[in-house]
C-alpha cells in the first residue's frame, strides 16, 4: 500500500505533521510526499528516515517529490501502538465547580486553575469528560482565557458539559462558546459511569 | 554629535558621557499563551540595547491586532506581559501605535544610554579571548513543534521562560569585565551570529560543540524533521564559513544554525578572566552560561565546529 501525499505550499512544521498523521493512520509500507520547498524536502527526508524509511527524492521542476519505502521486512506490522480496546480504556471526568483553585488569593487561584486546565490534557485519552457548574461556567464563556485549551480539548474528544441552570443564573447562556449545555440528569450520570471523578 | 553605525541598534552621541541606543524588533506569537508572548516580545526587542552594553530606558509598544478575529483580552494579556518585562528592566513605556492586520504582531521600539566609549559592538573580537554563551539554544525548533502540537509541556514550559528572561542580568555583570566583543542569538542563530562577528576580524573561531548548552528536546525534534525553514537559510548562507568535524552530528548541527527567540548574550571576554566572569554570571543566577569556544588567530573568518 503507497499512501500519496501533495504538500506543496505548504511551510513547516505542517508537511511533517502530515505525514506523521499518514502514517499514523494508515501505517504504509511506502509513501509518497510531494513538497516545493528545500526546508520541507529535508524536513520530511528527515523524519522518515527517523521512522525507518528508507527515502529517496526526485526532483520535478521546482517540486520535490520524496519516496519512503519501510525497511527491515518483518512480517506484519510491529507493534509499538498496541492500542487497549476502548471499554477497559480508563474513564476520568473532571467536574469544576470554580474558577479559581484552592483558597486564599482569588488572582492566583484563577492563575493555578488556568494552568490545570492546560495541564489536564497530559491525562491523555483517559481524561473523558470536563463538566463546569456554579462559577466554573465562566470558563467556558466568550473572552474566558481557558477558552483555547477547552475547544483543544474538546478537539481531541474530549466531551465538555457546562451546566445550563448555571448559566442561566449568570445570564450566561448566550456566551457559551465550548461544549455542551448540559442538565443534572446527564451529570449525575457521568459520575456513575466514570472510573474515577476529581473535583475541583 | 556624531552618528555612529552599530550592529545590535543604532548608536547616536549626545554628549562625551552618552549617546543614545535605539532599536526596534517585533513578532507574530512563538507561544500560544498571549500573557507569555508579550513578556518574550518584550524581552527580545530590549536584548539588543543589553548586548551593546546599554542600559534601556524608554520604550513604545508596537502592535498589530486582528480586531474582527480576536478578542480583545488576548491584546490586553499580552501588554500585560510586555509591561510587565517593562517594570523589571526599569523601562518607562512612553507610548506605542496599534494597527488593525490580519496577523497579531507585537514588539516593542526600545531607547537606552550608554557612555559613548563603552560601546560593545560584535566587530571586536581578540585571538585567546574565550567565549561565553548564557542561555541554551533550540528554540526555533521547540518553537516548530510547539506549533505542531508535538512539544511536551516541560520543555514548551522551559523554553518559555528561557525565552521571557532579560539579558539584563548577563549585561549588568559583564560591565566589570574585560569583555571585547558581544552580541545577542537570534534569527541568524548561534553559527549566523559567530559568522557576523569573526568575517574581517582578523581571527578565527573555534567551538566545542559538545560544550555548548542546547535543550536536549531540540536535538530529539530536529531528528524528527521540526527544524525551522530559517535554520536552512541559515546554514546556506554560512556554511563556507562553517567547518565541522565529522564527530559533530546532523541534529547539533541544526541546533547550532537554528534561529532563536531572545537567545543568549553570546560574550568574547579576555581569556584570562573568562572563568572569573562566568563564575559571576552563575552568581547572578544565571546558569546556562558556558564556555562554548575560543578566538584563535588562525584560520582567519573561519569557525571550526569540534
Amino acid at each position: 500500500m503507497t499512501s500519496e501525499l501533495d504538500c506543496r505550499g505548504l511551510a513547516c512544521p505542517a508537511p511533517v505533521l502530515q505525514t506523521k498523521q499518514a502514517l499514523d493512520k494508515e501505517n504504509p509500507l511506502s509513501i509518497k510526499v510531494i513538497v516545493d520547498n528545500e526546508a520541507a524536502k529535508q524536513n520530511v527526508t528527515r523524519f522518515l528516515e527517523n521512522q525507518k524509511f528508507e527515502v529517496s527524492v526526485e526532483k520535478r521542476g521546482t517540486d520535490f517529490h520524496v519516496h519512503g519505502k519501510k525497511t527491515g521486512t518483518s512480517e506484519g506490522p510491529d507493534q509499538p501502538l498496541v492500542k487497549e480496546s476502548k471499554s477497559h480504556r480508563k474513564k476520568i471526568m473532571v467536574m469544576v465547580g470554580t474558577d479559581c483553585m484552592g483558597h486564599g488569593d482569588d488572582e492566583l487561584g484563577s492563575k493555578l486553575l488556568f494552568n490545570f486546565l492546560k495541564t489536564l490534557k497530559e491525562m491523555g485519552p483517559e481524561l473523558w469528560r470536563l463538566v463546569f457548574v456554579n462559577n466554573g461556567v465562566k470558563l467556558a464563556i466568550e473572552g474566558a482565557e481557558a477558552l483555547p485549551i477547552l475547544k483543544e480539548l474538546e478537539g481531541e474528544g474530549v466531551k465538555i458539559l457546562v451546566c445550563g441552570t448555571c448559566l442561566n443564573h449568570f445570564n450566561l447562556l448566550e456566551k457559551k462558546k465550548v461544549g455542551e449545555t448540559t442538565n443534572m440528569l446527564d451529570i449525575v450520570t457521568s459520575m456513575q459511569l466514570a472510573d474515577s471523578v476529581i473535583n475541583i | 554629535m556624531g552618528l555612529e553605525r552599530a550592529d545590535d541598534a543604532g548608536v547616536y552621541k549626545v554628549t562625551d558621557e552618552i549617546a543614545i541606543i535605539q532599536t526596534v524588533d517585533f513578532f507574530t506569537p512563538i507561544v500560544d499563551d498571549p500573557y507569555w508572548f508579550g513578556q518574550i516580545a518584550a524581552a527580545n526587542a530590549l536584548s539588543d540595547v543589553y548586548a551593546m552594553g546599554g542600559i534601556p530606558k524608554t520604550a513604545m509598544n508596537l502592535v498589530a491586532f486582528p480586531a474582527k478575529d480576536m478578542d480583545i483580552s488576548v491584546l490586553r494579556r499580552i501588554i500585560e506581559g510586555g509591561l510587565d518585562k517593562m517594570r523589571e528592566a526599569g523601562v518607562v513605556l512612553v507610548g506605542g501605535h496599534t494597527v488593525e492586520d490580519t496577523e497579531l504582531k507585537y514588539g516593542l521600539s526600545v531607547t537606552g544610554f550608554i557612555h559613548p566609549d563603552r560601546v560593545l559592538t560584535k566587530r571586536n573580537l581578540k585571538a585567546g579571548d574565550l567565549l561565553i554563551l548564557t542561555k541554551p539554544l533550540g528554540t526555533g525548533i521547540v518553537a516548530t513543534a510547539i506549533k505542531g502540537a508535538l512539544a511536551s509541556q516541560e520543555v514548551t514550559d522551559k523554553v518559555t521562560r528561557a525565552m521571557a528572561t532579560l539579558n539584563k542580568g548577563a549585561a549588568e555583570v559583564m560591565q566589570d569585565y574585560p569583555v571585547h566583543a558581544c552580541t545577542d542569538i537570534t534569527g541568524f542563530g548561534f553559527l549566523g551570529h559567530l559568522a557576523e562577528m569573526v568575517s574581517g576580524s582578523g581571527c578565527g573561531i573555534r567551538i566545542k560543540a559538545d560544550s555548548v548548552p542546547v535543550y536536549p528536546e531540540a536535538l530529539e525534534y530536529a531528528a524528527m524533521g521540526l527544524v525551522p525553514a530559517g535554520a536552512y537559510r541559515n546554514r546556506e548562507f554560512r556554511e563556507k564559513m562553517v567547518d565541522f568535524a565529522p564527530s559533530v552530528e546532523r541534529n547539533i548541527q541544526d541546533v547550532l544554525f537554528d534561529p532563536q527567540t531572545s537567545g543568549g548574550l553570546l560574550i568574547s571576554v579576555d581569556g584570562t578572566r573568562a572563568e572569573d566572569l562566568l563564575r559571576a554570571l552563575k552568581e547572578k543566577g544565571i546558569h546556562a552560561a558556558t564556555i562554548v569556544g575560543e578566538v584563535i588567530s588562525e584560520p582567519k573568518d573561519k569557525i571550526l565546529v569540534q
